[in-house]
């Protein structure tokens, strides 16, 4: 009776809170019609907003990747004063809210040396669309370096010293043995990075603003749009954006069970 | 003849564990087993050689050359593992291939010697496998292939046989001791298993607690084991402390043992009034009933206490005055003898299965 009353709550608990997020899901994809998202998904400032979010996530989810891999080695394979402090450190965006990550980065940016310096060369961050790269980029890395970080430690390290000791290099070893049994991980975590990237708001809106066909990416559509009260545009963008993160996700289910977060 | 391979001093420290000052030397041809309990440091000492461990100290020799501080990949080492650690994302094929990829081969030659060691090895028909699907015995042969097509100086294995089944094990030592033979490839194996010292070993080395405590041919440990931890782990279960008596038969040296004060006698020499440590292998005893007018002079009375059949072998303990004494007979032997707890027997062996294997202040040792 005791283990009914258990498995029964549970498995309650778990069918009403899928149940409501499918619900809401749901709502978003049938409540427009279906005309007007048509409409909209072809209007001007849609194309603009998912081409430059295509563009700007490929490039950050690039930079991402080689931050990943270099700080989740290190992180995996190097023993040395402060490792839990720099672990700490990377995971930290994950904990903060996005606007504040933006306020932070709107700072380094925009009023500090950093910024001092880039002016000296002509290059303005804050507001550019080059913000927007910066902004995703700070946001997807901690997850990326999560993914990569949890890849390489299952990785026996015995394999890159039977590498070595048939004549490879520690490079070597690294880009023959490790990073093709890393595959898997590293692709997850690709795909992980670019959808936080496409999804990226507050860090953006503080760093690079939310400027109309400048630096409006798909998040920032919605924004916008629900501001002016354009429903169907927000909600187009909206359903673009689940589709972007549902296929992300069955992909990641796809290829990478193994990886432990 | 000067050492192929030797470590002085070497001392590790890791976080829960110590290897401390630990020397050796293996010569070239030697087959050298390092046997020990798990968390003796064998792997450990093993890995040193490899580099795994950068920051040791103490010093490694590869004959006349220091390669303590060199990368792994300098070091003309080759190693095997337990678990083979065969690279999961290439073929039988690529994975023996690999390490001759790094040496400017042409394509012909690599291909020509990745087949010739795998005739060798009898895995020529699995060369386009993918490794996941290998049995363990054929993950273990490509593992040895891919570090033996190199040609290194010495072949460093790691409990290589540990996890394979007993008829596998069985048939890889017989294999593995052609192969080396053959090849005159010299061989450091770490392992806890007793059998593969006796198939392989042309040397053995002993350690506990990251140390070594004994080293020599295997015949020579064996049959005068280090008191306590070496004797206890290598089976020298009947272990007494004894005084040599004043009077000599010849050449062979009189001994009283035990509370019994029992006189028995060994080829060993060693001088009157000495307190020594005395040893014979339950397997170089022999049972009877009454005693027997043969040349093994020690004949020792016993009461059987009890009788432990282990696989075909059985086991009897008894009392005698020597202390308790443990010997080894088949099942059929047994049952001719007709013995059984209660019974009384004669335990029978010669002076030469006697060793003493220390004296005074290792015998006190023992005997605290």
């Amino acid at each position: 009776m005791k283990t009914r009353i258990f498995r029964g709550s549970f498995a309650a608990v778990t069918t009403l809170f899928s149940a409501m997020l499918l619900w809401a899901v749901l709502s978003l994809v049938f409540m427009p019609r279906w005309e007007e998202v048509v409409q909209s998904a072809f209007s001007e400032e849609m194309i603009y907003s998912i081409r430059l979010s295509l563009l700007t996530s490929l490039i950050s989810v690039a930079i991402v990747m080689v931050l990943a891999v270099c700080i989740g080695y290190v992180l995996a394979r190097f023993t040395f004063p402060g490792h839990h402090v720099l672990r700490t450190l990377v995971d930290l965006p994950m904990a903060f809210p996005e606007l504040v990550l933006g306020l932070c980065l709107l700072l380094l940016f925009g009023h500090g040396i950093l910024s001092q310096w880039l002016k000296g060369f002509g290059i303005n961050i804050v507001f550019s669309q080059a913000a927007i790269v910066i902004a995703q980029v700070f946001t997807a890395a901690p997850y990326a370096i999560r993914v990569s970080y949890a890849t390489f430690r299952g990785i026996n390290p015995r394999y890159e010293l039977v590498a070595r000791s048939l004549g490879y290099c520690e490079f070597s070893a690294f880009w023959h043995v490790t990073l093709p049994l890393a595959k898997g991980g590293l692709f997850a975590a690709m795909v992980i990075s670019f959808a936080r990237c496409m999804g990226c708001f507050g860090t953006v809106l503080i760093l690079a603003g939310g400027t109309r066909m400048f630096t409006e990416t798909l998040p920032i559509t919605l924004y916008l749009n629900i501001s002016y009260g354009n429903l169907a545009m927000a909600m187009t963008s909206g359903i673009i954006l689940i589709a972007i993160s549902l296929g992300a996700i069955l992909v990641f289910e796809l290829l990478n069970r193994e990886v432990m977060l | 003849m000067k050492p192929l391979l030797r470590g002085e001093n070497i001392t590790i420290r890791l976080s829960d564990f110590h290897l401390d000052h630990v020397s050796l030397e293996v010569e070239e041809g030697d087959y050298c087993c390092i046997l020990g309990e798990t968390g003796a440091g064998k792997s450990v000492l093993l890995e040193s050689f490899i580099g795994m461990y950068p920051r040791m100290k103490g010093k490694i020799f590869l004959k006349d050359r220091e390669i303590t501080h060199l990368p792994p990949e300098k070091r003309e080492l080759g190693i095997v593992y337990q678990d083979y650690m065969l690279f999961p994302h290439l073929n039988v094929y690529d994975n023996i291939a690999f390490g001759l990829r790094k040496k400017n081969l042409s394509k012909e030659t690599i291909k020509e010697r990745v087949h010739a060691m795998s005739e060798r090895l009898y895995i020529s028909h699995l060369l386009d496998r993918d490794v996941q699907t290998l049995s363990g015995g054929e993950k273990q042969r490509t593992a040895i292939s891919r570090a033996l097509v190199t040609r290194p100086q010495v072949l460093l294995m790691d409990e290589a046989f540990s996890a394979l089944d007993v008829t596998t094990r069985e048939k890889m030592r017989g294999f593995i001791r052609d192969l080396v033979r053959e090849l005159g490839t010299t061989v450091v194996h770490v392992t806890h298993d007793v059998d593969d010292v006796w198939a392989l070993a042309s040397k053995v080395i002993v350690m506990f607690d990251g140390k070594v405590l004994q080293s020599g041919p295997p015949r020579e440990v064996f049959s005068r084991p280090l008191p306590g931890q070496v004797a206890n782990f290598l089976g020298a279960c009947n272990v007494f402390p004894a005084t040599v008596a004043p009077s000599q038969e010849g050449e062979l040296t009189s001994l009283l043992i035990g509370k019994g004060k029992a006189s028995l006698l060994s080829a060993d020499k060693a001088s009157p009034g000495e307190s020594v440590i005395v040893s014979v292998r339950p397997e170089s005893i022999t049972l009877a009933p009454h005693r027997l007018n043969i040349s093994a002079r020690n004949q020792v009375p016993g009461q059987i206490l009890k009788t432990e059949r282990r696989g075909p072998m059985v086991w009897v303990q008894a009392k005698t005055c020597m202390g308790n004494l443990k010997a080894i007979l088949t099942e059929s032997s047994l049952e001719a003898l007709e013995l059984a707890p209660g019974n009384e027997a004669f335990f029978i062996f010669k002076a030469s299965c006697l060793k003493i294997l220390s004296r005074k202040d290792q015998a006190r040792q023992l005997i605290k």
